[in-house]
């Protein structure tokens, strides 16, 4: 059978209870053929089950919560069945299995934690700011994996008293600090009125960038690996 | 706004130092602006490979020294600039502000005398963190023969501090860098420790130096073989705490009778920095590590060189080995070694397994038996034959500015 569920916590929860015992399960939240024959169930988030569900996890390994929501950002083709996988073997194991990486279904749930912990880790150097009219801040990202609230405290925690907006423009959501609270939301398109001297500041910033360049030791390559070509689309530096 | 052409100058001359780390230190934001990181933050990458943390600037390059292999020494005939420290602060708050940089990396040439320049320093720093409350990451350049007095107190506002050995020896400071000495370095290094060994003792309010201090040797100036740069890292490392050692590889920006005219080769300061991540998360020591010739294999890292040449320990059982055994086996990184010694605890690793768990095992397979099998070759020369040709001139990137996590951790499980 497949459950298709809204890719909330809950609904995971939900879904996952259902499917437990279902050899045959297949859980996605994306658009998925189905095969003649092939039954489907459209999991209603169910908040109770969801709890029960939860907090048998959480006794099981106190962590558990933190990677279920990790998994559930990524931006992976597989991951809600990476997902599924290493939470039944969790459930069926009843002890903490994370560091059992010769496992398949932990070492899959393991690399794809990580890669969205990469992820956060490089925006946290790589979104850029613009500054508006207003004072407020505001920075365009396009990330692998859905990310957009996950990078908020960090700024939130350095840049306390500007207002920004962090805006994930492929999912068409932002996350907002308004100066007090942090909220997310959906935003498709932004009408941004720059201050007077944002353009003369990125500019600067593009002489600094080519002034602290060696140029006779060009290694583009790894420039490519440490900053892969998708996330230049952003910097004032590589444009 | 600073200029445009004056932020050029100022920065063309400190792009040749190479720390440009952010981590170490968890400064709190204290009602400003900016936090430390202790990982450290990576903020851009420039073509040459090299990543941009810190916004790396000269306060002046109005140098009146003359060290022979420096850009801005009093002879040179360059254009000379000074900014002010508000243009300064000016620049970090509205770079920091963008998320541009992770804070700042000031340094000077010896403006009129080393007080001054110290003095334009602290100004700086004291500006940005009191005026400006400026609460990010900054590392500030110690002035050789500048008084203590001055160094001390920009210490209580900077992260990090550093004082550039460059040479590593009396004899080649003289030569190249006459108005320093051994002593003008080395005498400020070890007052910066003491102090804040009793800062940290008394519990003092506030930080001095947190991110502790760091210091920079240019490579292939001068004739010193790899053992003794080796040696000298290693007390630096135990005797002086300090935190990192850089090696710059040199590049000739100087035509000079007593410099060499070609650049010192770029793998020799890769192997340096493989040899110094041994010894700070290897186990490693100096002595160990260094060929009978005193210096390091060109041909193959330093790992593979030393596994070599001490192949009566090897091959190791995987799933018995101490964890400082598996953290000497080529290929085995600090985390590989981790993951091995976790998921062992649950089931006996077979070669697939690790593989599963992206141990790289190119190398590895020579010295490791899992389960009882081995996969590798028996024969020392034919693996020597097989590690060699592996050595191809890609996999010796420069691994010189570690300042995430990713990346070290990337060094660390792939490239020792």
């Amino acid at each position: 059978m497949i459950y298709f569920y809204d890719g909330s916590k809950n609904a995971f929860l939900t879904a996952f209870l259902l499917a437990y015992h279902d050899e045959n399960a297949v859980l996605t939240c994306g658009s998925k053929q189905l095969t003649i024959g092939q039954e489907a169930r459209f999991v209603q988030t169910d908040p109770e089950r969801a709890a029960r569900t939860e907090k048998r996890l959480l006794e099981i390994d106190p962590n558990s919560m933190v990677d279920l929501c990790t998994l559930l950002r990524s931006g992976d083709e597989d991951r809600d069945m990476v997902a599924f996988d290493y939470f039944r073997l969790l459930a069926s194991r009843g002890e903490p299995i994370k560091a059992m990486l010769a496992e398949d279904a932990v070492a899959a749930a393991d690399a794809c934690i990580r890669r969205v912990g990469l992820e956060i880790h490089r925006m946290h150097g790589f979104v850029r700011f613009m500054e508006c009219a207003s004072g407020a801040l505001y920075a365009p990202i396009s990330p692998d994996h859905d990310i957009a609230d996950a990078l908020v405290p960090h700024f939130r925690a350095r840049l306390s008293s500007y207002p920004f907006v962090i805006h994930d423009v492929k999912r068409g959501k932002a996350a907002i600090y308004d100066g007090e609270h942090t909220f997310l939301a959906p935003l498709d398109r932004a009408e941004v009125v720059l201050s007077a001297d944002e353009m003369a500041w990125q500019s600067l910033w593009k002489s600094y960038y080519e002034s602290v360049n060696i140029p006779s030791r060009e290694r583009l390559k790894q420039l490519r690996g440490y900053m892969p070509v998708r996330y230049w689309k952003f910097l004032p530096e590589r444009n | 706004m600073i200029s445009e052409e004056k932020l050029r100058i100022l920065t063309e001359s400190a792009k040749y130092d190479v720390s440009c780390s952010s981590s170490g230190s968890a400064r709190k934001n204290n009602g400003g602006m900016g936090n430390g990181y202790a990982a450290g933050c990576c903020h851009s990458f420039t073509p040459d490979g090299r990543c941009i943390s810190l916004l790396k600037i000269l306060l002046s390059n109005d140098c009146i020294f003359n060290c022979k292999y420096c850009m801005s020494r009093s002879e040179a005939d360059v254009p000379r600039m000074t900014a002010t420290p508000d243009e300064i602060c000016e620049l970090v708050m509205d770079f920091y502000k963008r998320n541009y940089i992770e804070g700042l990396f000031l340094s000077s040439a010896v403006v009129k005398s080393p007080n001054f320049a110290m003095e334009q320093l602290l100004l700086t720093v004291k500006k940005l963190r009191t005026e400006y409350h400026f609460f990010g990451y900054i590392h500030v350049k110690g002035i050789p023969r500048a008084d203590e007095g001055l160094v001390r107190e920009t210490a209580l506002y900077a992260d990090r501090m550093s004082f550039n050995l460059e040479l590593p020896t009396e004899r080649s400071l003289k030569l190249l860098a006459p108005q320093k000495s051994k002593e003008s370095l080395l005498v400020p290094m070890q007052r910066l420790q003491r102090e804040k060994s009793i800062f940290k003792e008394e519990k003092r309010k506030g930080h001095f130096l947190p991110a502790g201090q760091t210091t920079q040797l240019i490579v292939g100036a001068s004739p010193e073989p790899d053992g003794l740069i080796l040696r000298l890292t290693q007390s630096l490392y135990q005797k002086a705490g300090l935190k990192r050692v850089y090696y710059s590889s040199y590049v000739p920006l100087v035509h000079d009778s007593l410099l060499p005219d070609i650049p010192a080769g770029e793998r020799r300061e890769h192997r340096l920095y493989q040899a110094d991540w041994l010894l700070r998360f290897y186990g490693f020591t100096a002595e160990e590590i260094v060929e009978d010739d005193g210096n390091l294999s060109l041909e193959l890292d330093p790992k593979c060189s030393w596994a070599l040449r001490n192949f009566q320990y090897f091959p190791v059982e995987v799933n018995r080995a101490p964890l400082e055994m598996l953290l000497r086996v080529p290929g085995i990184g600090a985390r590989s070694a981790y993951k091995i010694t976790e998921a062992r605890k649950y089931t006996k690793l077979t070669f697939e397994d690790l593989k599963k768990m992206r141990v790289v095992l190119k190398r590895a397979r020579h010295f490791i038996t899992t389960d009882g099998k081995f996969y590798g070759e028996r024969q020392q020369s034919a693996v020597r034959g097989l590690l060699t040709s592996g050595e191809t001139h890609e996999n010796a990137v420069q691994l010189s500015l570690f300042s995430d996590l990713e990346t070290a951790r990337s060094a660390l499980t792939g490239e020792l």
